[in-house]
């Protein structure tokens, strides 16, 4: 009896103690507990971002820095943080000037001016360690300071879209604090611990091995852009948390130890069904966050027969059922994009709905005068029939259908998929298989990620069923390669990024066109740099003349003439498909409301929903504490 | 003299080809595997939407090849390797560059061998003692019981196991963490801290034990049940040796030979970690450390831990073989 009592009063004991017990033992209702995207941090001690990878989203991109601009794709909006207006550029884009927030202050005390910004610059051009020493060694000439919330860039040749090394989208050049760096010996090993910087948050304690990383409140931060713009951020202390597993995290999440976390589709069904307080961005089916500024997709190495043809990458195209893709893909959750554009709310206005009518038109020639208009309107309501076939409670509105599932793809057509083989050789045997012009079998090996729960998986396991059923004898090799391969272009299919993720706010396409630029491509076992989009290895001499004219054309002046330029090389990609999209990147992000509530759902997108992007901290200030 | 030439010579030079030959695997066979890891980085960086121009990942390629130290041929990095083995400076981590491979073993190998070992020794002795006296006494019911649910629970794999402790212990009843917020931290004699360093390691101790116990508990069932159908037994039981006597002197004292040598490799084993058990409880060990490190092609972390895990397997072989006349008169003999 007496051991009974002495083992039950020891895990009392134990359950006693320490009970949620946080690093700091910092209270549980004041803290947001978030989990970290790229898991547990390499490098724990080391928060010098401008040097290396240093999984800045264990809240040092997130917390600390305070970025010039700031793109926000759930609301379009491109926010000025510790610049107070968008860039300006003279005629010829050789000159930007920057103009900075006023009465903004370092963590520590030391106000924040235009001598931080022209150091930041000067050194990055000096000291080739650093990650964004290319461009500013390239392009910067002069960098000096009119007042002291005044800088302008001298630049060696018009480059009207430099801003953008400074504009945040999970990465850019953010602005270094002169007053510590200056005392640094090499700012390439230094290590920046503590980190100081504008944003709202300083650095209360970390994990050596990296599991964790704990943050708190500034005192001051009314003297922050964050707290300028958005008000007190309302938790007092941030934690980010790194988990092996996704059952650890859907048990955490289950336990009220996690706040939010973003899961695989299958975690983030169990979390909803089993908790009380959970909920997913949308708070009904689909609920997966569908506005993410990424599009995923299939990707030809068109330097490699037969992919080096239009016609067999259409035939490609033509052989997948969509909606058969879908449902194999993301459980028909995901909205398929006909674009090398995801369907993000500035781009749907912008892109998808002034070029329906071209795509409606957009014909493909199949040889001998005959003619195929491929673009199936029907696809969203066919979704909408299959979902509500595997019971899912689908909305009846068709507009809701469109914002869910989109404008439409492309049609099932194995009949001219088969045409358009046939017209180079290719040959269909006795035994349904599909053979190639030089009479061997037509094997399709699409090299992809080895996380299941990635869209690139994903995407490849669909894409290889689709194909199968088409006669082609497709197979999938998820490597650790996966990232040499594509950028080597050692492979003939693959799942990387079709098209490189672009802005995600604004009109300016130039960050997914950039990566086929003709100059930017590489021969076969030479890397690519640009591999998003890039790794396909395509160009056409008609989009670098796009390109050209949009490096002359000012995004922030002549909005209008970016966006009809992004149109025009939008219909190129589409007309050459040198990688096929699918569907937009969905984030199957959970929330709990437990400790924390007002999250940006769908119904009251007020700013992206993701913790690790830079702007969760303009989200902070909105949540609501509730014990 | 005899005992040098026949005996010690022939192992020592065939540690040396272990180690050799090893290393020299260990060297070759990352960079066969199709992975760059500069490219791994690159291709790290631009899939998370971070915004790099072509010329700065031109720069950054060139720069990142410098710093790894991947310039040169292949024989070069290869000499360059076995002057780092015997200066046992490894370089930077490529994938958490800059720190160095030495740091990191330094702050993951304590947890793993705290870990590692304690559950080891802990599994080692339990699995033994209750194995051997349940081998004794295989006739009786407990033991046929007890044997029945070790058939059960051997098969489990680690990762289902880990994931029904965490669901009975941390979920269902919470008394255990489901992740290592403790773990990892700089350790310092602080009650609080230690309490929930034991608690975080609570889980994945017992599902080490348990898990492994079982495999020590069938090995020495069967190695028992062999060695009291001896004749020296036999003869024991019949010349009226206490029945405690012929358990422990007799029947286990022979029967744990062949563990002893199971403990020696089982232990060196230490440096590949327990990956599952790690991963299932976020537990900052070398296992995960080292799958990273696979994943990532970054090889000097895979060359830091895999050339100290091949050393103490090699040594640990050795140093048993020349132990093994001490323990075994047979050998000695011989």
């Amino acid at each position: 009896m007496r051991r009974v009592l002495l083992v039950v009063g020891l895990l009392m004991f134990f359950a006693g103690v320490a009970f949620a017990q946080l690093p700091g033992n910092v209270p549980r209702n004041e803290t947001l507990i978030v989990d970290q995207l790229t898991g547990r941090v390499g490098t724990p001690s080391n928060f010098n971002l401008w040097a290396g990878w240093r999984w800045q989203d264990r809240g040092l991109q997130q917390l600390v820095c305070e970025p010039l601009w700031t793109v926000d794709y759930a609301t379009g909006e491109i926010i000025c943080g510790a610049a107070s207006e968008l860039p300006q550029y003279n005629e010829d884009f050789t000159k930007m000037t920057v103009k900075l927030r006023q009465g903004v202050y370092w963590s520590d005390g030391v106000p924040f001016t235009a001598d931080d910004v022209v150091y930041t610059i000067d050194l990055h051009v000096k000291t080739p360690g650093l990650l964004y020493h290319g461009p500013m060694a390239e392009f910067v000439d002069k960098v000096y300071k009119t007042d002291d919330y005044t800088v302008v860039v001298e630049l060696k040749k018009p480059n009207s879209r430099f801003h953008t090394h400074f504009l945040d989208r999970w990465g850019c050049l953010r602005i270094m604090p002169k007053h510590i760096f200056e005392k640094v010996e090499d700012p390439v090993t230094f290590e920046f611990n503590p980190p100081i910087g504008c944003g709202p948050y300083k650095l209360l304690d970390y994990d050596p091995a990296g599991f964790w990383t704990l943050w708190e409140r500034r005192e001051d931060w009314q003297r922050t852009p964050t707290g300028m713009l958005y008000g007190e951020p309302k938790p007092k202390y941030v934690l980010f948390q790194a988990f092996e597993t996704e059952e650890a995290k859907i048990l955490a999440m289950l336990r009220h130890e996690l706040d939010m976390a973003q899961f695989a589709p299958e975690g983030l069904r169990v979390v909803l069904e089993r908790g009380e307080t959970t909920r997913a961005w949308r708070k009904e089916w689909p609920w997966v966050v569908n506005i993410d500024p990424c599009i995923t997709g299939i990707v030809f190495n068109n330097m490699v027969e037969p992919y080096n043809n239009k016609d067999v990458r259409w035939a490609l195209t033509l052989a997948i059922d969509m909606v058969d893709y879908m449902a194999t893909a993301f459980d028909l959750m995901a909205p398929p994009s006909p674009i090398h554009l995801p369907p993000v709310p500035a781009y749907i206005e912008a892109f998808f709905n002034p070029m329906e009518e071209w795509l409606k038109n957009f014909e493909l020639d199949l040889g001998n005068g005959e003619k195929f208009k491929p673009f199936d309107p029907e696809i969203p309501q066919r979704i909408a029939i299959a979902a509500k076939e595997r019971g899912y409670p689908v909305p009846e509105d068709p507009k809701v259908l469109r914002e869910l599932f989109g404008i439409g793809w492309w049609k099932y057509a194995p009949d001219v998929a088969e045409k358009l083989l046939k017209k180079h050789g290719f040959t269909k045997g006795a035994d349904g298989k599909w053979y190639l012009p030089n009479g061997n079998l037509w094997k399709i090996s699409i090299v992809t990620d080895t996380n299941p729960a990635h869209h690139h998986y994903r995407n490849a396991m669909a894409a290889a069923e689709q194909w199968r059923r088409f006669g082609i004898d497709a197979t999938v090799n998820a490597t650790e390669a996966f990232n040499s391969l594509h950028l080597m272009g050692e492979f003939e299919v693959g799942t990387m990024w079709p098209a490189a993720e672009p802005w995600g706010a604004g009109v300016d396409l130039s960050r997914t066109l950039e990566p086929w630029r003709s100059s930017l491509v590489a021969p076969i076992g030479q890397a690519v740099t640009l591999g998003p989009g890039g790794a396909a290895r395509w160009s056409d001499p008609r989009l670098d003349e796009v390109i050209a004219k949009l490096e002359a054309t000012d995004p922030f002046a002549d909005v209008e003439t970016t966006r009809l330029l992004g149109i025009e090389a939008l219909k190129i990609v589409v007309a050459e498909m040198p990688t096929i999209p699918t569907y937009g990147y969905c984030g199957a992000v959970a929330w709990d409301e437990y400790y924390w509530e007002n999250y940006p759902g769908a119904e009251n997108p007020y700013t992206q929903p993701y913790q690790h992007w830079p702007n969760f901290k303009y989200m902070l200030p909105f949540l609501k504490p509730k014990k | 003299m005899r005992f040098v030439r026949d005996y010690l010579v022939p192992r020592l030079i065939q540690y040396v080809l272990v180690v050799f030959c090893g290393v020299t695997a260990v060297f070759f066979i990352p960079r066969f595997a199709g992975q760059d890891p500069v490219l791994e980085m690159i291709g790290q960086i631009q899939a998370q939407g971070a915004s790099l121009d072509p010329q700065a990942v031109r720069s950054l390629m060139e720069t990142l090849r410098e710093l790894y130290g991947l310039k040169g041929s292949l024989l070069e990095q290869y000499l360059t390797m076995w002057r780092r083995v015997f200066t046992l400076d490894f370089g930077p981590s490529f994938f958490q560059f800059p720190t160095p491979v030495a740091q990191l073993l330094r702050i993951y190998l304590p947890w793993t061998v705290g870990l590692f070992v304690t559950s080891t020794l802990l599994s080692w002795i339990l699995g033994n003692i209750i194995g051997g006296i349940a081998g004794y006494f295989s006739g009786k019911a407990w033991s046929k019981v007890l044997d029945a649910v070790i058939m059960v629970i051997r098969p489990i794999p680690h990762y289902i196991f880990g994931v029904v402790l965490l669901i009975l212990f941390a979920y269902l009843w919470p008394l255990f963490p489901a992740g290592g917020l403790a773990l990892g931290r700089r350790v310092v004699i602080n009650w609080n801290l230690i309490v929930a360093i034991l608690r975080g390691s609570f889980l994945p101790a017992l599902s080490l034990v348990i898990l492994g116990g079982v495999v020590w508990f069938q090995q020495m069932k069967l190695l028992v049940q062999n060695v009291k159908r001896e004749d020296f037994v036999e003869y024991a039981r019949v010349g009226g040796v206490k029945e405690r006597r012929i358990v422990f002197r007799y029947v286990l004292k022979n029967a744990m030979l062949p563990q002893i040598t199971q403990l020696t490799l089982a232990l060196g084993q230490v440096f590949s970690g327990v990956l599952i058990v790690e991963m299932v409880f976020s537990y900052p060990g070398i296992g995960l450390l080292l799958y990273r490190g696979v994943t990532r092609g970054d090889y000097n972390l895979v060359m830091g831990i895999t050339v100290l895990s091949i050393f103490t397997i090699a040594t640990s072989v050795l140093l048993l073989d020349l132990l093994y006349p001490l323990l075994d008169p047979r050998i000695r003999h011989r």
